[in-house]
């Protein structure tokens, strides 16, 4: 399952061993992801079980496409968090604080709830749609203000909009499914099966090449709006181009699993602190191996912590990236 | 600044809460009879019983949430001389939340408990305050509010994860998520809007403390106040005044932020603050329940007030974080 996750670091001079750790870290979370619960089943028999048994119906058709949309979209949303905080530079851009998720979260809602004639299949496409508004509407209000906190408070001043759109929308509905409110609030991958996979994995198969596109973007990115624009390169257009790689990471995610909250953020700073000294092209990879074992770490968590009962992912990947948040605060005013 | 007490202000500030009253009755739907009816002292007929039953407290609620919040936010706004300080951006609002959440999920009160879910969303708000001013522990008051929104987001997780736990018992999360002042009943506010008056009276009569204490601490201890203890006194005010909101209304978003701006540009102090939060949040009610009704009435809910509030005060937050 693991080995599916194809982002291993090319530039990893120094320790070796650090790639083959995430991996080992990664097969295990899977593993357990397929394993535990009820019925628990031991590792060695996944293969072996009889097709009729509840265990085989169990693993094949709900937990395996739950890991897989874990897998893919913990990286996707780890890789979209460190696209959008290299190409705005800023440390703190956070999607959920920035309007992207909580933007995508609201247009997909609104197609769930109202009924509306999308086909689920182009729920990222939505998603997709509603993210760029978000974002947009976030870039527009903070021209002036340019500082990492200034940008937080006005993503968060959208985002509660939006948010506030997205209960309203809520309310409205006939009846209240708490399991769809709590998804696209915070995210959750209740309920996911081999459909949803089917409908979600292949945006991220087209998004993968785009995201290999952005790498040399994101180095030129990190020069600084100056120097890059007198080596002769239009700025501006690389970084549309790499915010726009983003959203559709986040707009893909978003559809099935909701935003799920702060592994964006999450991700990339544990990236940064594991290898100081990569760049963003190192950063890459482990932001996408990172954020997929944080989301399916946080999503055991969810399936088991109160078991029988299933508590949303993003409520426990929440707490997680505001403590990262706030000692990365500490860090910097210290420095 | 201009005195407060001038009868020409008086005058205005009830003309304008009686207008919003008003308005917030009329918009309820139902008849203007219904209304006028109830003013020969008696309720009788059942338009005229649907009003007073469900209509008064409905306002009522709005406007001691609005003047609880405002009042929250000036206090705090002075105290910790920050312009974006408020009860929403401090963590004392959503602690507040989850601890009547929390409360009720442990079976500490029964849910219909007004003093118990007052006691909760007090342990909660002090929590919550705490919980912020632990993450941004020897920071300068300017960092306080981006770890406000840190703190704020940790407890949000925190309540989503117990809403999630077990749904079907807070009636109706999302009330709580959003903040709405509809369902409220006389037995709500019997004890809430004692707690509430009380608290804006201590604040009025801390005002003039308020006033040393803004400036800096070098100028309040010259004055004779012990900064640290008046800074006390009034963030517990603070917080009593946020627990009395959130027990009745639930996390009702940026009044606190705002309304003591547009007191401040009035040049008032703690009774004008109150009176423009009563009315941002009778109005902002008001709106709700009209957009509820365009939106045809067959929604279970109608519009949460909260959701009004937020998008208005999102607009304002954002003008303030660009003149940041």
């Amino acid at each position: 399952m693991s080995a599916a996750l194809g982002g291993r670091p090319a530039i990893t001079a120094g320790r070796p061993l650090a790639p083959w750790a995430a991996g080992l870290c990664l097969t295990v979370v899977a593993l357990a992801g397929l394993c535990l619960g009820t019925p628990f089943v031991a590792p060695q028999d996944l293969l072996g079980m009889s097709p009729e048994s509840i265990a085989h119906l169990v693993v094949w058709e709900l937990r395996v496409p739950r890991v897989l949309i874990g897998l893919a979209g913990g990286a996707a949303i780890g890789t979209a968090g460190l696209l959008l905080q290299e190409s705005l530079r800023n440390p703190l851009a956070v999607p959920e604080m920035l309007g992207v998720s909580t933007g995508a979260a609201l247009a997909v809602s609104v197609c769930v709830i109202w009924t509306l004639p999308v086909p689920p299949s182009l729920y990222p496409l939505a998603g997709l749609l509603g993210a760029a508004l978000g974002g947009l509407v976030t870039i527009a209000a903070t021209r002036s203000g340019r500082s990492a906190g200034g940008v937080l408070l006005i993503g968060a001043a959208v985002s509660t909009g939006i948010q506030a759109l997205l209960l309203a929308v809520m309310a409205t509905a006939d009846r209240l499914q708490y399991d769809m409110l709590f998804r696209y609030l915070v995210g959750s991958l209740s309920g996911l099966m081999w459909e949803q996979a089917s409908e979600t994995l292949p945006w991220f198969a087209v998004a993968l090449p785009l995201v290999v596109l952005c790498v040399p973007a994101l180095g030129l990115l990190r020069l600084g709006d100056d120097a890059a624009a007198s080596l002769g390169s239009r700025v501006n257009l690389a970084r549309l181009g790499v915010l726009g790689v983003s959203t559709l990471l986040i707009g893909a995610v978003t559809g099935p699993c909701g935003p799920i909250a702060w592994v964006g953020f999450l991700a990339p700073v544990l990236a940064r602190r594991l290898r100081p000294d990569a760049g963003a092209r190192g950063w890459l990879p482990w932001s996408a191996a990172l954020g997929a074992l944080v989301t399916l770490t946080a999503d055991l968590a969810a399936r088991l912590a109160f078991d029988p009962v299933e508590t949303p992912l993003g409520a426990w990947t929440a707490p997680a990236g505001v403590l990262a948040g706030a000692a990365l605060l500490r860090r910097r005013a210290a420095s | 600044m201009t005195s407060t007490t001038s009868p020409a202000r008086a005058v205005a500030a009830v003309t304008l809460l009686l207008a919003v009253a008003a308005a917030h009755l009329l918009v309820s739907g139902q008849p203007l009879g219904a209304i006028t009816g109830l003013l020969d002292g008696a309720a009788d007929g059942q338009a005229e019983k649907i009003v007073w039953e469900l209509g008064v407290p409905r306002l009522l609620t709005a406007l001691l949430t609005g003047a609880a919040l405002g009042v929250a936010g000036y206090v705090l706004q002075a105290t910790l001389r920050n312009s974006l300080a408020a009860p929403e951006f401090s963590g004392v609002n959503p602690g507040a939340v989850l601890g009547i959440l929390g409360g009720l999920t442990l079976g500490l009160f029964p849910a219909d408990s007004a003093a118990g879910a007052l006691l909760a969303a007090l342990a909660g708000g002090a929590l919550g305050g705490g919980l912020t001013w632990l993450l941004s522990a020897g920071r300068d008051p300017a960092g306080l509010v981006v770890h406000g929104l840190l703190g704020s987001a940790l407890l949000a997780g925190l309540t989503t994860m117990l809403l999630a736990y077990q749904p079907s018992r807070f009636g109706n999360a999302l009330r709580w998520l959003i903040g709405s002042v509809e369902g409220r009943v006389w037995e709500h506010l019997a004890f809430a809007s004692w707690w509430i008056a009380g608290g804006i009276a201590v604040a009025w009569a801390c005002s003039g403390m308020l006033a040393v204490l803004s400036p800096s601490d070098d100028h309040a201890a010259s004055l004779g106040l012990h900064p640290g203890l008046g800074r006390a006194i009034a963030l517990t005010l603070a917080i009593a005044l946020t627990a009395g909101a959130a027990s009745l209304a639930g996390a009702i978003a940026f009044v606190g932020l705002a309304a003591p701006h547009v007191a401040r540009r009035l040049g008032g102090r703690v009774r004008t603050v109150a009176v423009v939060g009563a009315i941002a949040l009778a109005g902002a009610d008001s709106l709700a329940q009209l957009a509820g009704q365009l939106l045809d009435g067959t929604h279970r809910l109608g519009i949460p007030t909260g959701v009004i509030t937020a998008l208005a005060g999102a607009a304002v937050l954002i003008r303030l974080g660009r003149s940041q």
